[in-house]
């Protein structure tokens, strides 16, 4: 057993690597061979982690990994512990479903990370992801339960149909962000596209930003100014198309 | 045993297991996290008629308190495990969600027992609460005319230890006063201690029962009251014609141990004689703290 696994890119990705099998709560029970030996699929057909990876450590919940992973999708789909970090950029569905455990990508994300997939009801359902960079379009879309933050900008669709959980966006937020949220919190604090389905409720200190920004700050080093975590919000009340229980915190200034 | 002429009786102090939960209310500033903690702990000075025993055990910095705000820290006891949600329930619904700019958090959240009170007084939220997840632990948002409160979903119940106490026999009650006030300010803020009588002291210490009224459960202690000395089986020494008592709850034995110690010691002053304690024979309650031992500890070797 080792403190962590790290996985290093062998050489640039140039296709599509369905990396749906790299998911850190399942990697306690894994030796090193093990792990190289997942499969994955790289450009369409069949290989193994470690025919792009070289493999360092065995038996951790806790997976670091190297290199350009634009072309990676699914990183951490389905996982319900452990920690993910990537050192790097990670393609679209990072996180996708997950139930718990913490996603931190250092670099941007693709689309529909915290998401659902395809056809599902509900995208993650619990754990969470912290993105410093931008994310991709339809980040935490269908997200059940959790908690995403991103230090950068967000793309369209931002928390698309969100049933609850929290995105916390420091950049600013593309069109639909929120549309067809039922309840769930979406605080930014750059500009945010809001559908014309939320209605304006007040201009307020919320008490569990404070506790969530501070947790933030100490949890992942996240740049939170003390305006913001004691700052004023406008609360936007939607979407009032659906259950109309979700909310959009646009920051206010101090 | 003597410390600055006063004498510590050979006695011991006979304390109950009791329950107990830390409750942290922050606010805007001091002043509201004060407020909010003093009324919660208001008429809570013994389970004979109060249901429950609280007090402030000590205020908090900012960077004590989860939200970063000045916070105070309460301690709640009651007999039994079952009561104690409901008394919670009542008071912080009551004078912490009804308090302006406070916020509710939960002191002891390493205990396995956890209490549903924050569940429970979402329900004020007439649906329109909405819970929050942060750090692994649920947190519910009740919206009020002011903005948002903001309680912990659960919080978390141990063991007790409630009824330690000590008395002051005195020449006179001034002089009674002035110790006990000299003990309070020497055991507040003692961490997981506190004082629940009226400025931590009590000038009614009781007897179990009644020697007339069937029904009454604790009167008044008559060894010890120096009017009746003369028509009862009094435990006063001559010269003694005032007594105070302190009462401490706490959360373990050291705790109560620790500033009892303290109290004691600065008691020892002019115009105290004894300083003895209440108990009963050492059967009802499973905590005994005899003075000699307690304040033999404090000495130098």
């Amino acid at each position: 057993m080792s403190d962590q696994v790290v996985l290093t890119l062998r050489a640039p990705l140039e296709h599509r690597l369905e990396a749906d099998a790299i998911v850190p709560d399942r990697f306690p029970a894994l030796g090193a061979r093990a792990i190289a030996g997942l499969p994955v699929w790289y450009g369409g057909r069949p290989a193994t982690v470690g025919d792009l990876f070289t493999v360092t450590g065995e038996r951790s919940e806790r997976v670091l990994m190297h290199g350009d992973l634009t072309w990676a999708v699914g990183l951490g789909t389905g996982m319900v512990g452990g920690e993910l970090v990537i050192e790097g950029a990670a393609g679209r569905d990072a996180g996708l479903a997950m139930a718990g455990g913490v996603i931190e990508i250092r670099g941007t994300a693709g689309d529909n990370a915290g998401g659902a997939a395809p056809g599902a009801s509900r995208g993650m359902t619990g754990g969470e992801i912290v993105i410093r960079g931008n994310a991709g379009a339809d980040t935490g879309a269908r997200m059940r339960r959790g908690l995403i933050a991103v230090t950068g900008d967000a793309g369209q669709g931002t928390g698309r149909g969100m049933i609850a959980g929290t995105v916390v966006l420091f950049g600013a937020a593309g069109a639909g962000t929120g549309r067809w949220i039922k309840r769930g919190s979406i605080v930014s604090f750059g500009a945010v596209a809001r559908p014309a389905s939320f209605r304006y409720a007040c201009t307020y200190r919320p008490p569990h930003i404070r506790l969530l920004l501070r947790y933030l700050a100490t949890r992942y080093g996240l740049p939170v100014t003390d305006s913001q975590v004691a700052g004023r919000y406008h609360r936007y009340s939607g979407d009032l198309a659906e259950l109309g229980k979700g909310e959009i915190l646009e920051w206010a200034g101090a | 045993m003597q410390i600055d002429g006063v004498t510590i009786a050979d006695t011991f102090a006979e304390a109950f297991t009791m329950r107990a939960a830390r409750v942290v209310i922050t606010g805007k500033n001091a002043r509201w996290a004060r407020q909010a903690a003093t009324t919660m702990t208001g008429f809570a000075t013994s389970v004979i008629g109060c249901k429950c025993e609280a007090g402030i055990e000590r205020e908090l910095s900012e960077r004590e308190t989860l939200d970063g705000r000045p916070g105070v820290s309460v301690l709640l006891l009651t007999m039994d495990k079952d009561s104690l949600p409901q008394r919670l329930i009542e008071r912080l619904g009551q004078t912490v969600l009804t308090c302006p700019t406070t916020a509710c958090f939960d002191g002891l959240p390493d205990a396995p027992d956890r209490l549903p009170v924050g569940k429970a007084l979402r329900v004020f939220g007439d649906g329109f609460q909405a819970s929050k997840v942060i750090g692994g632990r649920r947190y519910w948002r009740i919206p009020v005319m002011e903005g948002e409160f903001l309680v912990a979903e659960t919080f978390g119940m141990q063991k007790g230890v409630g009824g330690g106490n000590f008395l002051i026999l005195a020449e006179d009650a001034d002089s009674a006063l002035a110790a006990a006030e000299a003990a309070v300010d020497a055991m507040r803020h003692h961490p997981g201690v506190i004082l629940p009588f009226p400025g931590g002291i009590a000038r009614s210490g009781t007897k179990v029962g009644s020697k007339r009224y069937s029904t009454m459960i604790a009167t008044t202690n008559d060894a010890f009251s120096p009017t009746l000395r003369a028509i009862t089986e009094s435990e006063l020494p001559d010269g003694v014609n005032g007594v105070l008592e302190i009462v401490l709850d706490g959360l373990d034995v050291p705790s109560i141990e620790a500033a009892m110690r303290a109290g004691i010691r600065a008691a020892c002053r002019r115009g105290v004689r004894v300083i003895s304690a209440g108990n009963y024979g050492g059967k009802l309650g499973p905590h005994h703290f005899p003075l000699r031992r307690i304040m033999g500890a404090a000495a130098p070797a």
